[in-house]
């Protein structure tokens, strides 16, 4: 248009703008030559040879080319416009100060980074009921907290502490973020870019570590895979994670974790002997440092993507953001009466959000992570005993094997402040013998899941009843409510958003107010403290009539001969449901039968309906890596 | 008629101006296009009244760029001194007068002044044209912008300066060694390129002004945000209606044209030792001489 006139009335085409657009553009005055200084000389002759270098006005042009001033004025128009690129401006923004253009330090819009679609995708999930987001801000419990730089602040603050301790190696604050550098680095110029998801499937290891704090560094995500994992599920999680990198070991107990990853199509970073097809790990950590500019994370950002212990249905993705996680650490920190003269140990593997926790509370505080690989209760023993840990994340499992073995004598565990059960339903008896043994530390337990990190837990300070009894009370910036029916709820900044790319999780997970449905049935005693009885789905109906298995499971472990129970619904023609218990012996050589059982459970005065019906001794039950009891997988004969 | 003058000048003088002059009118109706001449907005104008302001401080032009890019142009106090400055004139000397609208005219070409400012100022003494872009530069004053009264008025023109502050002697020592000006080398848009001859005066000046542009006119990028947001890939009519002229100066006067948005970016003037040192642009400094 031009004067209200449209371009059928200017008689203006397509092929007008085609053939004078560039011409008209150039005539104009968007490029102009000068030679000399004509006007302030008043050099007549150069003005009048320089008009159309300096530039021609609309009518002018017109004049020369043929064409109507307003057939001119709409060619101009348009081809200005089509040139034009939008967005030029963001080139200033960076300048002054004292900072000038650098023609070879700048990167062009359309060059710089953008987010994957599938790391959109994760992003996408985090969602939050903006009404909680803004209290949780707004009560200080959501702040800039990130791994990174967390991991700077004790850098700075201890460059010659210790930060990780193993088998007698240390590695300082500063000599972690060295090498968490030089990897990240590593990491970014074999492919990893900020939002894209990277396997890890390590024991409890540095490289473990490195590895984790170099992906954060980078932007990336982390996802963990246990490691008895093998094929078949490496390439399910990696198929539904979107990994696009992978490290793990060359070969374990038989088997290469790396060659799965490398079938299912991820790169993969080997840590050990070299894997064909396979960058090592030793290779990318000498790489140079990235670049101290190189865009940290915020806490917005998501960081990890776990995958739940799947005890009770196919494995659900669980994202996390470093606001969830990391507020939910900070705020422990204080309740747990840990330091950065701690040290502590986690019996639990990092592949599993309760040892990622041990990690995150240690980094709050600055305090050293003690390493141990892989869990034996002889290798725990001896570690507590050698590197003199004061704080324990354990599961019950590994206390109760230790106890089993007699290494819980002695004073080997005195240097113990501190220790947190968690991982699965802890026998009370368990606690105050644990208590009793080592006599200077806290026996606290935890209830947490991979959907919140720690919701619950005992304080050190609490009486041994409440430790052995209750999971304990919210852990700051918690709410827990019991629902009808007994089922656990909890909202929080530690709640995680909702599950990745699983709508029909979400559907059924939360509430219509915003409380996360844990599955978990649970008490609440009069003093605030929860205590968790069961799970929801474990829950056998016997023709109509209700119970929770837990109570019979803690009889059973009761008994002489049994070292694990569970109980478990069989269907049953004429009552729909009937309890079937699976046992491990203490000692394999005994034998159990069904009649002994009954008759050991009604002597503990339990109703005759809840009495188990059928009897199976299994060699060992199918675990998940907190040593928690997978009911899904056991097989009725 | 040097009375009427030299009341004039004092009168822009106290009001804040740091330069004043009158263009030649002739030379004025001889070098500006056909519509942009005096005559062509007021037929009975006897003379052309520039005067210019400016003046930055030397922390002003360590702000980062936006805050420069938003808080640098003073021309508001250019206009109001020459809006008063007609009604001045009128009262004084009972001479019909018009304070000279600074805006463009999109009709005429891009970023075509109604009336080029520049060339009166350039005419009337109080600046010459730098390598960068032909922004005016002063010796004394440095960077200025300017504004212009029409008058009915008869008084006598002065002269363009005698010498051209741009190059300064170390911006010649740069383009020796490098072949570019600082302003050549740090304008984020790479708009200007040019050449020094052997005595370091301009040979020549080339400037982009469509790159410059797209760095610092947003008024423009408003018709292809609105038609990319409405995802108008094929020139519809109603597209083709956000790039007329008119609407044109409609984005103008709601961005740039209000103050508010990015009209220019000052990086070639904030490398250029003439706009940031000019001794006389200092208030103090100018009391003082």
């Amino acid at each position: 248009m031009a004067r209200g006139l449209t371009r059928a009335q200017l008689g203006v085409t397509d092929a007008m703008l085609a053939t004078f657009g560039d011409i008209v553009f150039r005539m104009s005055h968007n490029l102009q030559v000068r030679e000399g200084d004509p006007v302030r000389r008043l050099d007549w002759e150069a003005i009048e040879r320089q008009r159309e270098a300096m530039g021609l006005a609309d009518g002018q042009i017109a004049a020369r080319l043929g064409l109507t001033r307003q057939q001119v004025m709409f060619i101009r128009n348009s081809e200005e416009s089509r040139r034009f690129r939008t967005g030029q401006q963001a080139y200033l923004l960076d300048l002054g100060g004292g900072r000038r253009f650098r023609a070879e330090k700048v990167v062009r819009l359309e060059e710089r980074f953008s987010y994957s679609a599938d790391a959109l995708r994760l992003r996408d999930t985090f969602r939050f009921d903006a009404a909680l987001a803004r209290r949780y801000v707004e009560r200080g419990w959501w702040g800039n907290d990130t791994l990174p730089g967390w991991l700077a602040r004790n850098a700075a603050a201890r460059p010659d502490a210790p930060a990780l301790v193993l088998a007698g190696q240390v590695v300082s604050w500063t000599e972690l973020q060295q090498r968490v550098l030089r990897f990240a680095e590593g990491l970014r110029s074999a492919g990893v870019a900020a939002g894209e998801v990277v396997a890890v499937q390590l024991p409890n290891i540095p490289e473990f570590v490195i590895a984790y704090l170099a992906i954060c560094r980078l932007g990336a995500v982390m996802t963990t895979l246990h490691m008895p994992y093998r094929g078949m599920e490496i390439a399910a999680l990696a198929r539904h994670s979107r990994a696009r990198m992978a490290i793990c070991l060359g070969e374990v107990k038989g088997s290469s974790p790396a060659a799965a990853f490398l079938d299912a199509g991820t790169k993969v970073v080997v840590v050990g002997a070299p894997v064909p097809g396979a960058l090592a790990f030793a290779d990318l950590e000498s790489s140079s440092p990235l670049a101290r500019d190189w865009p940290a994370p915020v806490a917005a950002d998501p960081f990890v993507l776990l995958y739940t212990s799947g005890t009770t249905s196919a494995p659900k993705a669980v994202p996390h953001s470093y606001h969830t996680l990391l507020s939910n650490a900070r705020l422990s920190v204080p309740e747990h009466g840990l330091s950065a003269d701690d040290r502590v140990l986690s019996a639990a593997p990092f592949t599993h959000l309760f040892g990622l926790y041990a990690l995150h509370c240690a980094w709050a505080c600055g305090a050293a992570s003690v390493l141990l690989p892989a869990f034996t209760p002889r290798d725990l023993a001896e570690l507590i005993a050698k590197e003199r840990p004061t704080a324990l994340w354990t599961a019950p499992a590994h206390i109760a094997a230790a106890r089993a073995m007699g290494l819980l004598e002695g004073e080997r565990w005195s240097s113990l402040r501190l220790a947190i059960m968690s991982g699965s339903a802890c026998p009370e008896e368990l606690v105050r013998d644990f208590a009793a043994r080592v006599p200077r530390c806290a026996v606290t337990q935890l209830w947490g899941m991979t959907e919140t990190q720690a919701g619950l837990y005992t304080r050190p300070q609490d009486a041994i009843e409440m430790h052995a009894r209750s999971a304990g009370r919210p852990s700051p910036g918690t709410e827990v409510r019991i629902a009808d029916g007994g089922e656990l709820q909890v909202r929080g900044c530690l709640l995680f958003p909702g599950f990745y790319d699983n709508a029909e999780a979400n559907a059924g997970s939360f509430t219509p107010d915003g409380w996360y449905r844990t599955g978990d049935l649970a008490v609440m005693h009069a003093e605030g403290s929860v205590a968790i009885t069961g799970r929801v789905k474990d829950i056998i109906n016997r023709g109509g009539m209700k119970f929770n298995p837990a109570d019979v499971e803690r009889l059973l472990d009761s008994h002489p001969k049994i070292l694990q129970s569970a109980v478990v619904p069989m269907p049953d023609p004429v009552l729909g449901e009937k309890a079937c218990a699976f046992v491990t012996l203490r000692d394999a050589s005994q034998s159990l039968t069904l009649e002994e059982l009954v008759a050991y459970l009604l002597q503990m005065d339990i109703a005759k309906t809840k009495l188990p019906e059928k009897l199976v001794v299994v060699s060992e039950m199918p675990l998940t890596p907190t040593r928690k009891i997978i009911k899904g997988k056991l097989r009725l004969p | 008629m040097e009375g009427a003058k030299q009341a004039i000048f004092e009168y822009c003088r106290k009001h804040g101006a740091l330069a004043a002059g009158v263009a030649d009118l002739a030379a004025c109706e001889r070098i500006a296009p056909p519509g942009h001449r005096p005559r062509d907005l007021f037929p009975r104008v006897k003379s052309v009244i520039s005067l210019g302001v400016g003046g930055q401080t030397q922390g002003a032009w360590q702000l980062p760029a936006k805050a420069m890019a938003y808080s640098g142009s003073t021309e508001a106090r250019a206009y109001k001194i020459a809006y008063g400055l007609a009604f001045f004139i009128e009262h004084k000397f009972g001479a019909p007068s018009v304070y000279v609208p600074p805006d463009m005219d999109p009709e005429a070409g891009p970023r075509v002044p109604l009336q080029s400012l520049k060339l009166h100022a350039e005419l009337a003494g109080i600046g010459a044209r730098s390598l960068a872009g032909d922004i005016l530069l002063h010796p004394q004053f440095g960077f200025m912008y300017y504004a212009s009264v029409y008058t009915e008025l008869e008084l006598e023109p002065d002269a363009p300066m005698q010498d051209n502050p741009c190059p300064a002697p170390s911006c010649v020592n740069l383009y020796r060694q490098t072949g570019r000006t600082p302003c050549m080398k740090f304008c984020p848009a790479q708009c200007l390129s040019g050449e020094v001859d052997a005595e370091g005066r301009q040979k020549m000046m080339r400037y982009d002004m469509a790159a410059c542009a797209e760095f610092t006119q947003q008024y423009e990028a408003v018709p292809k945000i609105l038609a990319e947001a409405v995802a108008d890939e094929v020139r519809s009519a109603g597209g083709e209606r956000l790039l007329d002229p008119d609407t044109k100066m409609l984005w103008y006067k709601v961005s740039a044209g209000s103050g508010a948005w990015f009209a220019q970016c000052f990086e070639c003037m904030r490398v250029c030792p003439i706009a940031t040192r000019a001794p006389q642009a200092d208030p103090i400094l100018r009391r003082k001489a």
